[in-house]
């Protein structure tokens, strides 16, 4: 709105210092080739004035009507019509405002009357219309080139912002405490038990690996998700140990159901971080997975209390929610306090 | 024979502290005496098995690693290991003596070491147990908002009631203590900090000048530019005090 007011504010001011403009460069003309008459000063101004008006008039009946959301050829016969007529509007003002000041001689015009023979008429209003024509190109133009960069910006503001939220997601998948701490305890690990070392690195590759190959596809199958999962919650068992303790409950017939990367994967970490991790003794972390007729219903719930800020509930989130009102049936998302539990409900449409 | 250094580990991961104490074995000036695995517990295996050094994880269950460090007196020297914590460790880098990234590699865990070393020989630690008081090179954990501070007592020019806790002034800069004036009185060194007047304990070496004041009593001038009042109760305790 404010932008818009101060947008009308400098059209008018530059349209006023335009028309002015074209009027003192009439008078210098006349003054210069036919000397002070008080008639075509008088016309000068009155033809200034008109334009300026007749302008302006331009600019907000195409506004009003929204000319440029249609095509280039519309707008362009728009505009010439809007040209055409305006012309005509302020000639005829001029033949209106002429002819009381020349029956009651406020002004003179050499030989006594005004010239309006056909054709002299004619080429007034073809001056008039040339003149309001150029005008109206170049404000289609610096029109048309803010649209185009507004556009830009939007596009690109937009554009930034699923970049941000790509970011949030990735750092997300790829959290530096997560892997530091896997590492370091690989390097006990490897003194205590070779074998279980090494499954654990090739879990951690292929949490690496997904997380690194974030999926492009729209949609994969819960079981795929669930995999995922799986391996980066062996990494955390070696890390928290009995003090993370799970409990499954997927149906079978869930695991074939159609879901967006990552976004379990998002919720799990997010429970062991705000949940397993910040209490004492650790706890029991749940996920569950069931088909509903026409919607699939996952649940991940760990102990721990709800952020009271919600910017700091969980990295990610705006990323899942984002995600989720991209499918082409808007899933649901809800995260909750139980008790002292903490409960995030995921509902994807099948 | 050598000077033992004594260790405790606060972690609460298992195998973090399994992987610390093999490190640590490579030192044979090393004993690690202790381990624990949250705030609670490691505050308490601080306070019975008097360290000298403490390597500390910053992330712990019920807290941070700093809620371990509140109001112990005196501190041990802290060495900070984190997995990967950059927001800590900016606020720590001027303050602690040091800090590991894990997975700790061992040279830097034998730097860390060195330095722990090189502290202690400038400031050997009084090894009685049993001693009431806090001496010069104590040091202390202080925190305000965001910011920490580990303080030896000998920098603190005052320290004045407010209210239930004791605002504390040193290097220019101030601190909210958790503890009674009484308290923390009763653990500090006589012969260096007395009690002003009701309000203020003074650190004898931060003061400039002493002059006589209201009703008996005197004004200190410290060395940080403050001025505080001492009460003719109090003025005579002073007296004696400096003439010593």
């Amino acid at each position: 709105m404010k932008l818009e007011s101060t947008t009308a504010l400098r059209f008018w001011i530059v349209n006023a210092a335009l028309w002015s403009l074209y009027i003192a460069f009439n008078l210098l003309l006349t003054a210069t080739y036919v000397g002070w008459i008080s008639g075509v000063v008088f016309i000068s101004v009155v033809l200034g004035v008109g334009m300026f008006v007749v302008s302006g008039a331009l600019r907000a009946v195409a506004q009003r009507q929204r000319w440029f959301d249609h095509g280039a050829a519309a707008l362009t016969g728009r505009v010439v019509l809007g040209v055409l007529i305006g012309a005509t509007l302020v000639q005829l003002l001029i033949a209106v405002a002429l002819w009381p000041a020349m029956a009651w001689h406020w002004v003179e015009l050499p030989g006594g009357k005004a010239d309006y023979r056909p054709a002299a008429a004619f080429s007034y209003w073809v001056n008039t219309a040339i003149m309001l024509g150029l005008w109206a190109a170049g404000w289609v133009g610096a029109h048309a080139l803010r649209r185009a960069r507004h556009g830009e910006i939007g596009r690109l503001r937009a554009e930034s912002a699923q970049r941000a939220l790509e970011l949030d997601a990735l750092r997300a998948r790829l959290n530096p405490h997560f892997i530091f701490n896997a590492l370091n305890n690989l390097r006990a690990l490897i003194n205590e038990d070779t074998e279980r070392a090494r499954e654990m690195v090739t879990r951690l590759s292929n949490t690496l690996r997904h997380a690194l190959e974030h999926s492009e596809r729209e949609l994969v199958p819960l079981a795929e998700e669930l995999a995922v999962v799986e391996d980066y919650l062996a990494i955390e068992g070696v890390h928290y140990e009995q003090r993370l303790r799970l409990r499954i409950e997927v149906e079978a017939a869930a695991r074939a159901a159609l879901v967006p990367p990552m976004l379990l994967q998002l919720l799990v970490e997010n429970a062991i971080k705000h949940g397993i991790a910040r209490t004492p003794g650790g706890g029991e972390l749940k996920y569950s997975a069931r088909l509903v007729p026409g919607r699939l219903l996952l649940e991940v719930v760990s102990p721990g209390t709800l952020e009271s800020n919600p910017a700091r509930r969980g990295v990610g989130l705006d990323y899942l929610r984002a995600r989720l009102a991209r499918l082409p049936v808007a899933g649901r998302f809800e995260l909750l306090a139980d008790g002292d539990l903490v409960r995030a409900c995921l509902e994807i449409p099948q | 024979m050598t000077a033992r250094l004594r260790v405790v580990v606060v972690d609460d991961t298992r195998l973090a502290r399994q992987e610390l104490r093999t490190l640590l074995g490579a030192h044979a000036d090393v004993d690690l005496v202790g381990e624990a695995d949250d705030v609670p517990s490691g505050r308490e295996s601080v306070m019975r098995l008097r360290p000298e050094l403490l390597l500390l994880d910053i992330q712990l269950p019920s807290g941070t690693g700093f809620d371990v460090l509140d109001g112990l007196d005196p501190v041990p020297l802290v060495v900070f290991t984190t997995a990967y914590d950059q927001y800590a460790l900016r606020a720590f880098e001027a303050n602690a003596l040091d800090y590991l990234v894990k997975p700790v590699v061992p040279e830097r865990l034998a730097a860390a070491l060195d330095r722990v070393r090189a502290r202690l020989a400038v400031t050997p630690p009084t090894l009685d147990d049993a001693r009431a008081t806090l001496g010069a090179e104590d040091q202390v954990f202080l925190r305000e908002g965001e910011r920490c501070w580990f303080v030896s007592l000998g920098e603190i020019s005052r320290i004045v009631v407010d209210g239930n806790y004791a605002r504390v002034w040193f290097r220019g800069e101030r601190a909210l203590l958790a503890r009674s004036l009484s308290a923390l009185e009763a653990r500090l060194d006589p012969a260096m900090f007395v009690r002003a007047n009701r309000n203020t304990l003074v650190n004898l070496r931060a003061v400039k000048s002493v002059d006589p004041w209201l009703n008996d009593g005197y004004l200190l001038k410290l060395k940080d530019g403050s001025e505080v009042e001492v009460s003719r109760r109090q003025a005579r305790e002073l007296r004696e005090r400096l003439a010593l």
